[in-house]
């Protein structure tokens, strides 16, 4: 089978050290198999090479693969090539490292990225649903959970400054039984990752309190203040991100919440999980990992709903070139998807696949605690919740017909499939973003 | 990620093109309506059989585009069903002959012509901004975090404005007033603008120029002005990149096979290797990525034409990647010498054998520097607010960089491999074989490479041998 075929020979490639031998031209001999065709598979396997060479220390090698990579990769190409051009970067980028004293590489990323105003970050968000399919999805079980109750306080995890939050707004002020109360709170800190804005969170929370006040939803906002890490403390700076998530957790109990008995509490998981690490560590309790300790502390919160919407795919692997093949073959989607309904030299384009070269340059330029991009696939993610106590919460007829009215608003190639309790955002059938919906298991037997 | 397991299937154009919209997936017999298709599928009785027979469940199938430029001609990047597929062919590789007479949209499948006619003009959503949308939720998500809501809720809130709502006013504030009217809150914190360069003018415009087919943009709002100059330095960045790429093309047209070719092809002109502005290669790019501040100094003159220097000169035919033939004139067109994509690669062997002197990343206008400060840089802080340089030592190149001589002359090589005048340091490499002492691991190892030991020695050892990929 071509497909079992092309899955493969990557692999085989690799393990197979023979196949990349030769003296006099590594090169040929190794990409026999892409003479001829410069298309994804055969760009594919010029980044694994790259990156084997520049773990082998093959110099010879490196120069010849980066020099037809150069001349293939484009950032204004066609997604094939636009890809390859933010692999490159990202592999450079991982190269440039290896020499700290000698090289001043202003690692300030490939590409400077200016942060967007409140209006241009709406719609970017809606550009695709790469993000609407996961905000739909979860309002929609949110408003579905939280009937009944006069009260709804979300907790609010995300990386797009509460862009999630006007249709929920705008639904639950038409709520039947009147609009409940609503409370969101939001942690100070979040990953430093695009979408980033060039306003401050109280601005975001301003917008968001006259918004709600238009629609009459009685509304506060909070912010969870997650205790600044003193810049000169330099072996607590090495620890890097994952500090910020202890010293959230900590900030994640009932009293320094408010959390009140009246209220639906709602968490909602947007783009965060997978940022958070997932090694065993001494520092957390039971040796748990972050992420795991994360899960329980938000458990023991007693919510009435927890929605983990992330991107499905597998990428915590410390395998470099798993990760060059998984990134490669799943990041086309977005590229591709562009290139259907954008022009080449479209500015928001332009942006939002610098965003994703941003990420790329984390999975594949960086390791250990840098590395902060570490998808979690929906599957394995659910297995994670089961692990942890929560139990799946169907999405009921009327959220999944939500989700296909959007999705049939946007471009012909985004498909939405159920898959058990998950929905999935597709791309021409292939997996992008799921969504799923969790509570605490009711009988809660310790694991 | 696709499934390896899958069935991949080819159908010819013929098939995908038929107007049978409605096609078993037993047989391909094709049908006008989908109850005949039912009632034919029944006549396979499909379960049944099929459980009979294998006594597993049938295999899914995806299918590929018979079409060799697409990119869905590749397994890996198959559709998961018949429909889709027959779709993307006639939208993709047929011919568009339904037209929607009030926005011109083309297109080749007439149910998405008839889906379109639905939509087009009907349903539109304002802001008081003016900005219009044709989807509820990103109006309701705009008009959230618009000025224009937040001015009208100021003059409520002071009442001064009357109670119904004006429009007109709302949108000239908007436009006049330089900061945000809302009493409670200081004025947004603004981030510091870089000098507008004059030569940066034509790309910051294109850059900030809205895309009227999508719709948010058209905003007039204050922070307008800021994000032209806030945008310089994107724009000259992506135009330097832009450039570097194209340029690395039209250098390596000239390039020699001489020993020296590779180095020229990546060197710049001043092949000392100083930082001045480069419009060749590499340099422009790591120029570019190791001193962004400068990018307002690099190749302005080129930055009026990205789309004609860039490299590809792309056919509306294919998604994603090249076509057959297209390829070979993409190719071409990147280097006039006419190479296909096979004697790129076999150049690349060439030039990789003949570039003994040659290192790495040499004149790729890297800089040695005083060395930086100590400590983990977290990547995060390089983000947002750029400190010194990254010192992730060691990081995931199995490298251990204690600073001590063996890493200098692993990384550096001998210092008469450079002359005093280069001030660029190599990456990785160092000046091989050739000159030099022949002391460190990594000089060793290119001398074994050239004296024709096996490679997979190199391998053996390292990360990727016998690791399994996920």
């Amino acid at each position: 089978m071509k497909a079992e075929q092309r899955a493969n020979s990557s692999s085989m490639s690799l393990q197979n050290p023979s196949l990349l031998n030769t003296t006099q031209s590594s090169i040929s001999g190794a990409l026999k198999e892409c003479l001829g065709s410069l298309d994804g598979a055969c760009i594919e396997k010029l980044l694994l090479h790259f990156a084997s060479a520049l773990e082998s220390k093959d110099v010879t090698s490196a120069q010849q693969v980066m020099w037809v990579l150069n001349n293939v990769a484009s950032s204004i190409g066609d997604p094939n090539q636009r890809l390859a051009s933010w692999f490159l970067k990202a592999l450079i980028s991982r190269a440039s490292m290896v020499c700290p004293t000698t090289i001043s590489f202003d690692g300030r990323g490939v590409l400077q990225r200016r942060p967007m105003t409140v209006t241009e970050l709406a719609g970017y968000v809606d550009l695709i649903p790469w993000h609407r399919f996961g905000f739909c999805a979860s309002n929609s079980a949110i408003f579905k959970a939280t009937q009944g109750f006069p009260r709804v306080h979300i907790l609010d995890f995300s990386i797009t400054h509460c862009m999630q939050w006007p249709t929920l707004i705008d639904a639950l002020a038409k709520r039947s039984e009147g609009p409940p109360s609503l409370r969101i709170s939001v942690p100070s800190w979040r990953p430093p990752v695009p979408p980033l804005l060039n306003v401050s969170n109280e601005e975001v929370c301003q917008r968001l309190t006259n918004f709600a006040k238009f629609k009459d939803v009685p509304f506060e906002i909070n912010v969870i203040e997650v205790p600044q890490i003193s810049p000169m403390d330099a072996s607590i700076q090495q620890l890097g991100s994952s500090n910020h998530y202890d010293l959230l957790l900590s900030q994640l109990n009932p009293s320094t919440l408010k959390l009140r008995d009246d209220e639906a509490l709602v968490i909602n998981c947007q783009n965060w999980l997978r940022y958070m690490p997932d090694e065993l560590t001494g520092s957390t309790l039971h040796g748990t990992s972050c992420r795991d300790a994360f899960l329980d502390t938000i458990k023991d919160l007693s919510p009435c709903i927890v929605m983990v919407v992330d991107e499905d795919c597998d990428l915590g692997t410390s395998s470099l070139a798993s990760r060059i093949t998984t990134c490669f073959n799943y990041l086309w989607i977005p590229f591709d998807a562009f290139e259907t309904f954008l022009p080449k030299n479209s500015p928001q384009r332009t942006e939002y696949e610098a965003d994703i070269g941003h990420k790329i340059e984390n999975i594949i330029g960086f390791e250990d605690i840098q590395r902060i991009e570490r998808m979690e696939s929906g599957t394995k993610l659910s297995k994670r919740m089961a692990n942890r106590g929560f139990q799946s919460v169907l999405f009921c007829e009327e959220t999944v017909k939500e989700v296909k009215i959007l999705l049939d608003e946007h471009a012909s190639g985004w498909g939405m499939k159920k898959d058990d309790d998950m929905l999935v955002l597709t791309w021409k059938g292939h997996n992008s973003i799921y969504a799923t919906a969790w509570v605490p298991c009711s009988f809660g037997v310790e694991y | 990620m696709p499934d390896p397991d899958a069935e991949v299937i080819a159908l010819s154009p013929k098939t995908l093109l038929a107007t049978n919209r409605f096609v078993c997936e037993i047989c391909n017999k094709g049908f006008q309506r989908d109850q005949n298709l039912q009632l034919h599928r029944r006549g396979h009785n499909l379960p049944w059989k099929l459980k009979q027979r294998s006594g597993k469940e049938p295999k899914k199938r995806v299918y590929v585009c018979p079409e060799l430029s697409c990119v869905h001609h590749d397994p890996s990047r198959a559709l998961g069903d018949l429909t889709g597929i027959k779709k993307h062919f006639c939208r993709k590789h047929g011919e568009k002959k339904w037209k929607c007479e009030k926005c011109s949209k083309k297109y080749a499948v007439q149910s998405d012509w008839k889906a379109h006619l639905k939509i087009c003009g009907t349903k539109e959503y304002k802001c008081d901004c003016g900005t219009l949308f044709s989807r509820r939720d990103s109006f309701i998500t705009h008009r959230a975090f618009c000025d224009a809501l937040a001015e009208e809720s100021a003059k409520t809130r002071t009442a001064i404005a009357p109670p119904c709502a004006d429009k007109e006013p709302n949108i000239q504030a908007v436009e006049s007033s330089p900061s945000l009217p809302l009493p409670a809150v200081a004025p947004p914190p603004q981030a510091p603008a870089p000098p507008v360069p004059p030569s940066t003018g034509v790309v910051s415009s294109v850059l900030t120029v809205q895309n009227p087919e999508l719709v948010e943009s058209s905003n007039p709002s204050p922070t307008t002005p800021q994000i032209l100059e806030e945008s310089v330095t994107l724009a000259s960045t992506v135009t330097s990149l832009t450039t570097s790429f194209s340029s690395a093309s039209s250098s390596s047209s000239s390039g020699s096979t001489s020993s020296n070719a590779f180095a020229s092809l990546f060197a710049s002109s001043t092949a000392s290797g100083s930082l001045q502005s480069q419009t060749t290669g590499f340099t422009n790019l790591f120029q570019v990525m190791a001193r962004p501040e400068q990018t307002a100094n690099v190749a302005p003159s080129s930055s009026a034409e990205p789309v004609s220097l860039c490299l590809a000169t792309n056919h509306g035919s294919s998604i994603f990647g090249t076509a057959g033939q297209e390829r070979r004139q993409y190719a071409s067109a990147l280097q006039p010498a006419a190479m296909s994509a096979t004697a790129l690669l076999q150049k690349a062997a060439e030039m990789g054998a003949a570039a003994s002197n040659a290192s790495l990343l040499r004149g790729l206008g890297f800089v040695s520097s005083s060395s930086p400060s100590s400590g983990l840089q977290e990547w995060s802080g390089r983000q947002i607010e750029p400190e010194g340089p990254p010192l992730a030592a060691g990081l995931g190149l199995g490298l251990t960089c204690d600073g001590g001589s063996s890493l200098k002359e692993l990384m550096l090589g001998t210092p008469s491999v450079f002359g005093p005048k280069h001030t660029t340091l190599d990456l990785l490499g160092l000046g091989m074989a050739a000159s030099g002492g022949q002391t460190g691991g990594l000089s060793a190892l290119m001398t074994s490479i050239n004296n024709g030991l096996d490679v997979a020695a190199a391998f053996g050892g390292g990360e990727f041998g016998g690791k399994e990929m996920e």
